[in-house]
């Protein structure tokens, strides 16, 4: 029997249909959901009240607001203090591993930026969300890679990202972005498309330009293909000279 | 003057590359400026030995990649060697970067899901389960118990495939081409299984939030059955060949080897941390699916080099397919919806759209507006993928598309201790001890 036949012959077995019948699971109900649904996910390590009040001993005020979703405890702190706070952590609580920091864009509140760390206790099983606010007069954080050197490229990359400078920070480069770039993408003002002409493209053959605008070809102007013998002689035949010609 | 690979001397703080690089010339100085200003334990010690005009010519800059076959990716790695050992390192990432965090605020939670396909393209099942757990946290959807066991099952068996493939590529970097093979065979059976299971044999895309999008077939569950019966003897055949293969070990013993106090510092995650002796597994640190009703252990080794991450990720094959069997026997009488029944939270299944008014109209709702958290609600969830801990933090303003997705990516978190690895080894290990740390690029450059 041939390959494809066979399969025809399962096809028409009705108990391997049985899976297929109709069914209608679900009644719609026009009600709003319970506002104090218990969180099916939520879990045990993130609930962590007494690094909370910790915390609020040791730091007092510098503590601004402690919140609580799905069973995750969230820390603000200012911003001043966080080294410190890192260190209290790391060494007196026993947060000993970073697993990641990054930025958050607020857009339209007040101290726009966010700074967030979360840190881990292998040995008790604890996690906990510290945050710092950002203010854009002032976009600078005390760099944390003193404490937790996992923070590095973290780091880097809320730079790459937000524009936020980390204080004290070795070697603070961009993450992904290349430096030639000037804008902070993860930004709420950012465009979505990116920004034309702002980084440099490849050649379009071996020896040719570079690409200045990502759109030449809605512009008007059609690329060499790499198998074409690039105009090399003549000067303004890439699309960036044609363009500013125009 | 050391002779770089690319452009003309780095010394003299000019950093003239001598019109080697047009394109992107501010990244190469800045690149180039690291690697010189950084401060590295060896060459401060070998400095004094070293002959100021170092006439043999034994410094050097050599730059890895990002196009080369054994950086696994577009990973680049720029060198100072003296000699063949490796003064520093600096590593450089982001040739893949697609912006993903960017991309995922304009989209709703469900049509971000096929994304998450494309970070981690070895095991892109975890990815999807690793989202959508992750908005369901958030939103707070309960998932039936039988979608559950399924996901579980089949992240068991991305994550066989993922180390399959590490396994494969990483003896091929070490020169032996057969494992490959042998692996690949394997991969195959599974991506047959994805194909079976979801139609796709890459980006699966199976995962829906509140369940997943269909149930297994019975060729489904008797492929998979086939498969867990048959690969325990396949991996006991590599065992043989490899756990005491004199050309392996030697390859392998002590290379990139870092301390328990030097991985939690560089914040390693998944089997590279594991090796080095902490038992970090999300599994059993906040278990997720099913993961506290089954029965399996955690592969642990203490020596933290590049063989003791291999006999860690082989065990863990192992372990996936016990958790796999159990799956198993727990689906074959388990039924149930593999989708939550509320339509206003999951997307209702194909039949009842076609015949009911009110499952059209929410089905039409969730794809316009989907699913929509509290205002202000944000959550963190991570799930064990095969590189590490993969988790989504994510911030909702009340609307059905995230305001902010932040990816905890493990080969990110993995690619930090690269340069700590590197420096003071052979440029010959770089190929073993980027194989070994096994990372994605698709994942760690978003």
């Amino acid at each position: 029997m041939r390959e494809d036949q066979k399969n025809a012959e399962t096809r028409t077995d009705p108990a391997l249909h049985a899976h297929e019948t109709l069914k209608f699971y679900f009644t719609p109900k026009h009600e709003p959901l319970p506002k104090d649904r218990p969180n099916p996910h939520a879990k045990a390590t993130t609930f962590v009240p007494e690094v909370v009040a910790a915390l609020q001993e040791r730091f007092g005020d510098d503590v601004r607001e402690v919140g609580l979703y799905a069973n995750e405890h969230t820390v603000l702190l200012t911003k001043q203090r966080i080294v410190d706070v890192c260190r209290f952590l790391k060494e007196e609580m026993g947060f000993t591993y970073f697993v990641d920091c990054g930025g958050i864009d607020r857009f339209v509140d007040e101290e726009r930026y966010e700074v967030f760390y979360n840190l881990v206790s292998v040995k008790d099983k604890k996690r906990i969300r510290i945050k710092v606010r950002v203010g854009e007069d002032d976009m600078t954080v005390p760099s944390v890679t003193s404490v937790y050197r996992a923070a590095d490229w973290n780091e880097r990359e809320a730079w790459d990202m937000f524009g936020i400078r980390f204080e004290g920070h070795p070697d603070l480069r961009r993450m992904y972005m290349p430096e030639d770039f000037e804008y902070h993408p993860l930004r709420k003002e950012f465009p979505l498309l990116g920004i034309p002409g702002s980084l440099p493209l490849p050649p379009q053959t071996p020896e040719g330009e570079l690409t200045m605008d990502p759109f030449a070809r809605a512009h008007g102007y059609i690329p060499v293909n790499s198998f074409q013998e690039p105009p090399s002689n003549r000067k303004g035949s890439n699309g960036e000279d044609k363009q500013a010609g125009e | 003057m050391p002779v770089t690979s690319f452009g003309q001397g780095i010394t003299g703080g000019a950093y003239d590359l001598g019109g080697a690089f047009t394109f992107w010339p501010r990244h190469n100085e800045a690149l180039l400026k690291r690697l010189e200003t950084k401060d590295s334990w060896l060459e401060r010690h070998q400095y004094p030995k070293r002959e100021k005009d170092d006439p043999l010519e034994n410094e050097m800059v050599l730059n890895l990649g990002p196009q080369h076959p054994a950086t696994h990716g577009v990973l680049r790695v720029v060198v100072k060697l003296d000699g063949e050992l490796i003064e520093k390192a600096v590593v450089d990432i982001g040739y893949l970067h697609r912006g993903l965090e960017k991309l995922a605020e304009s989209k709703t939670f469900q049509e971000f899901m096929p994304y998450t396909d494309r970070m981690d393209y070895l095991s892109p099942y975890s990815n999807n389960v690793a989202w959508c757990l992750a908005v369901e946290k958030l939103v707070g959807i309960e998932v039936p118990e039988r979608a559950q066991w399924i996901r579980m099952m089949m992240c068991e068996l991305a994550r066989i495939s993922s180390h399959l493939i590490w396994m494969g590529v990483g003896l091929m970097d070490a020169g032996a081409v057969s494992v490959f093979l042998w692996t690949f065979r394997e991969r195959e059976e599974i991506y047959a299984i994805f194909d079976e299971v979801t139609g796709a044999r890459l980006t699966v895309s199976h995962a829906r939030i509140g369940g997943i999008a269909n149930d297994l077939t019975p060729t489904a569950f008797a492929r998979i059955k086939n498969f867990a019966d048959r690969f325990p003897e396949q991996l006991r055949g590599w065992e043989k060949f490899l756990n005491r293969n004199r050309i392996w070990i030697d390859r392998n013993e002590g290379i990139g080897a870092i301390t328990a106090e030097e991985a939690l510092e560089l914040g390693l995650t998944g089997p590279n941390i594991r090796a080095c002796g902490i038992e970090y597994d999300i599994r059993h640190f906040e278990p997720y699916l099913k993961y506290d009703e089954v029965d399996f252990i955690i592969p642990l080794r203490t020596e933290g080099d590049a063989l003791a991450r291999y006999f860690v990720r082989l065990e863990e094959m192992s372990e996936s397919i016990k958790i796999v069997r159990q799956c198993l026997e727990r689906l074959e009488h388990m039924p149930g919806p593999i989708r939550t029944d509320d339509s206003r939270l999951a997307y209702p299944s194909k039949e009842e759209v076609y015949y009911s008014m009110e499952s059209m109209i929410h089905d039409f709702l969730l794809t316009d507006v989907g699913v929509a958290p509290p205002k202000g609600a944000h959550s963190y969830h991570a799930i064990e993928a095969p590189k590490g801990e993969l988790g989504f933090y994510m911030i909702s303003d009340g609307t059905g598309r995230p305001w902010r997705v932040r990816i905890k990516a493990p080969s990110f978190s993995n690619l930090q201790g690269l340069e700590d690895m590197m420096e003071g080894s052979l440029v010959a290990d770089t190929v073993i001890m980027i194989g070994s740390i096994d990372p994605v690029m698709g994942e760690s450059d978003k």
